[in-house]
Order: C-alpha cells, then sequence, then structure tokens
C-alpha cells in the first residue's frame, strides 16, 4: 500500500465502513435473492449467440446494413417456409426437464397460473420435494433446492385458488408446513397445509 | 445419512468445510476472498447448490458495497438481486481460470452506477448526511463519527467512491479494479488518492475532537 493510504484515519475508515452492523443478511434475504434467480427467465437463444460470439458492437452505418442484409433474405426466402406450420406445442405443466425446474414450466396464460413460493427449513434431510393436490401428490415432480443456511426453497406456479400440500422429507416422511394453516382434513392419510393463491 | 459433526466441522465426501459458512461481517469485518474455487465452476455445470452457497457467502459483501454506493437499503438490495440474476445467467461466459470475486463486483459496480443514473434521472434530491439505513446500533461517539464518515463518503463523486471502496473495504487489487471498472492504473491510483485526501481533510477535526 502506497504512503498517501498509509494513514491513521484511512484505516478507521476502512474499518467503519467494514464493520456496518446492520449488513448481516438475514437467511430469508439470501432465500429472496435465489428464488428471484430461479425465477428469472433464462437467456434467450440469440442473447446466448452473442454472448458466445462476443459480437462487436456495430457502428450505426453497420447496424444498418445488417438489418437490410435481413430484409433481403426474409423476401428472398418468402414462401420457402409453410406458414401453416406452427411450432410443437410447450407442454402447460409437468415434471421439469431442463436445468431449472421452474423455468422450464411453460406460463398458461387461461389459467393464470402464479409462481408461488415455498420455504421449509429442515438441516438433516437429503431431499425434499413439496407435494400437493396441484401434483398429484407425487414425489419427484417439485424438489426444493437446499442452501447452505438450512432453508429449502423452490417456487412453483399453481393457479389460484385453494391448495392442500405438504412436504416429502427424503422421499418417505410426509410433514405439514408449520408456518402455515392447517387443512383440517386428511389427505393422504396426513394433515396438509393450506396456501391461498390468488390472481394477480 | 446425516453427516457428523466434527467439532463444527462437517464431514463431507472426505474433505472438511467450515459450515455454516460465514456470512454475517459483524464478526468479522475482513472481506474474506474464502471462495471455495470449485464453486463458481460447479454453478456453471448447472449445479444450484453451488450457485446457491455463492450467494450465501457473497451476500453480505455485495450488500455492504451496494448499500455505501447507492446510500439506501432498498436500492442496494434491488442492484445485489439484479447482480445475482446477472450472474446467474451469464454463469457460460464465466472462464474456468477467472476469479469470481472481480467478476461479481464488475457486475454489481455497473448496477449501482446504473442506479445512481436512474435516479440522478429521476431529479431524486439526496440530501448528504441523510443516510441512515446504513448506519446501525452503536455507541453515540462512534455513530457521531460514522455519521460524519457516510457525509464525506457520500459528498465523493461516484468513481472516487467506487474506487476507494474496491481498495479499502473490499481489499481488492488494483489490476482487479482496473478490470471492474476499466479504468487505467493510473487514474484509479489518482481517484482512490483524491478519496483518501477529502476523507482526510474533512476527518482529521472529528477524529481530534473524539
Amino acid at each position: 500500500m502506497s504512503e498517501f493510504e498509509r494513514d491513521p484515519i484511512i484505516d478507521k475508515v476502512r474499518d467503519t465502513l467494514r464493520s456496518a452492523p446492520h449488513v448481516a443478511p438475514d437467511q430469508r434475504a439470501v432465500a429472496r435473492v435465489l428464488s428471484s434467480v430461479w425465477e428469472s427467465p433464462p437467456p434467450s437463444g440469440w442473447r446466448r449467440f452473442f454472448n458466445t460470439w462476443r459480437v462487436p458492437a456495430l457502428s450505426g452505418l453497420g447496424a444498418g446494413a445488417l438489418a437490410v442484409g435481413a430484409l433481403l433474405i426474409g423476401f428472398v426466402t418468402r414462401g420457402a417456409v409453410n406458414p401453416k406450420q406452427q411450432p410443437e406445442p410447450l407442454a402447460a405443466t409437468g415434471a421439469p426437464t431442463g436445468e431449472f425446474p421452474v423455468q422450464t414450466v411453460a406460463f398458461d396464460a387461461e389459467a393464470a397460473l402464479v409462481q408461488t413460493q415455498f420455504v421449509f427449513e429442515h438441516g438433516d434431510a437429503e431431499s425434499i420435494s413439496v407435494v400437493g393436490d396441484f401434483n398429484d401428490w407425487k414425489g419427484e415432480a417439485m424438489p426444493l433446492t437446499r442452501m447452505p443456511n438450512g432453508l429449502w426453497t423452490t417456487t412453483v406456479p399453481l393457479p389460484p385458488g385453494r391448495h392442500v400440500y405438504s412436504y416429502l422429507i427424503d422421499g418417505t416422511l410426509l410433514v405439514a408446513d408449520p408456518r402455515a394453516p392447517k387443512s383440517g382434513d386428511a389427505d393422504y392419510g396426513n394433515e396438509g397445509s393450506v396456501v391461498m393463491v390468488f390472481a394477480r | 445419512m446425516d453427516d457428523p459433526v466434527l467439532g463444527g466441522l462437517a464431514w463431507r465426501g472426505g474433505e472438511q468445510r467450515e459450515y455454516p459458512p460465514k456470512t454475517s461481517l459483524m464478526n468479522d469485518s475482513r472481506p474474506t476472498s474464502s471462495i471455495d474455487p470449485t464453486l463458481p465452476l460447479r454453478a456453471k455445470g448447472g449445479d444450484r447448490q453451488a450457485f446457491a452457497q455463492l450467494v450465501d457467502v457473497m451476500y453480505a459483501r455485495s450488500l455492504r458495497f451496494a448499500l455505501h454506493m447507492v446510500g439506501n437499503r432498498e436500492d442496494a438490495e434491488e442492484a445485489v438481486q439484479d447482480t445475482f440474476i446477472r450472474v446467474h445467467r451469464n454463469l457460460d461466459r464465466f472462464r474456468d481460470d477467472a476469479r469470481f470475486e472481480p467478476w461479481l463486483f464488475r457486475i454489481l459496480a455497473n448496477r449501482c452506477r446504473t442506479v445512481l443514473e436512474k435516479r440522478k434521472r429521476h431529479s431524486v434530491v439526496i440530501q448528504y448526511g441523510d443516510v441512515p439505513d446504513r448506519i446501525g446500533a452503536v455507541e453515540e461517539v462512534e455513530r457521531d463519527w460514522t455519521e460524519e464518515v457516510y457525509k464525506v463518503l457520500d459528498t465523493l463523486p461516484t468513481e472516487q467512491r467506487e474506487a476507494f471502496l474496491l481498495r479499502h473495504v473490499e481489499d481488492l487489487a488494483y489490476e482487479d479494479i482496473a478490470a471492474i471498472t476499466g479504468v487505467g492504473l493510473s487514474a484509479l491510483r489518482m481517484r482512490v488518492k483524491r478519496a483518501c485526501d477529502a476523507l482526510r481533510a474533512r476527518l482529521t477535526e472529528v477524529m481530534r475532537d473524539e
């Protein structure tokens, strides 16, 4: 460190700024960040292409030439593609297939699915899933992700309404959410928890 | 099977790791460079657990830096959240031989600059010294000092504040800061020097009065 930086005042300023006491995060803040990350859509194919090839910034002239070229290609190939051909429909719901389960579930505009976060605290489990009437109580469909602080979390799209759910621990133990109201009726032999999902 | 706990260390797969990882800056205010270098690579390979661990380890430092840069908690939290979303989206661009911290801070510094620019465009008046978000429950004498530090910090031009925080609070090397900010080494040194001069000039009196 150079001379101008070696100074008791600067040292004290540094200590003050480093020990800002309120900066220590709560686990929920980290959970919120992770939830946003998992919900965030992945970059588009074009974005990945540009990221990969690092296309340099185009000048106005270059961008114009590229646009004209694209238009020409469009005119030339017009008619070559069957306009009636529809892309394969996305699965409306179902088991996650990609890297990030939440992102691969197609959004169903008619049903107006609402992204709903589940957070569960459990230090010892190997795996936890949320099971309920929305996934036919299937254990593997909606796994939670464990964070180092012991919180497990996932976000799943649910239709508005009342849903009964439980957490499936290590594929064998069904546990109600201690922070949610109880369903009052035994579903699948166990009392579940209730989540109310409201349309936005 | 549960991990046996051995004197505060959890035994996992033949290697010892501190568990839980340090996140609080209250107990250890020094920046930690103890990111397991395999974590970003595992996260890049799609390991969500590894990414969660990266967020857990880096959240507090990131929030502290953002808080000092933008001055209020709401904006700082938003900047940090955006940063981790961008980090995750761009993990495929992260070079295997690169270090994670400078990369993270580069994105975070950009987000903070964007917040500050946005604020400028919306003509929000920031009252210097009105920074209660950053001051916690500290002794009164310490509180006066801390308030003065924040006042001076807020009067620094953004680029000086950024350079000072990265160098002195986050303890990053000038080479890393150059990569983060895209500014040459000599210009960076000048920014840090000017920030130090301003802090020294304004705080000498306060320190003497204590």
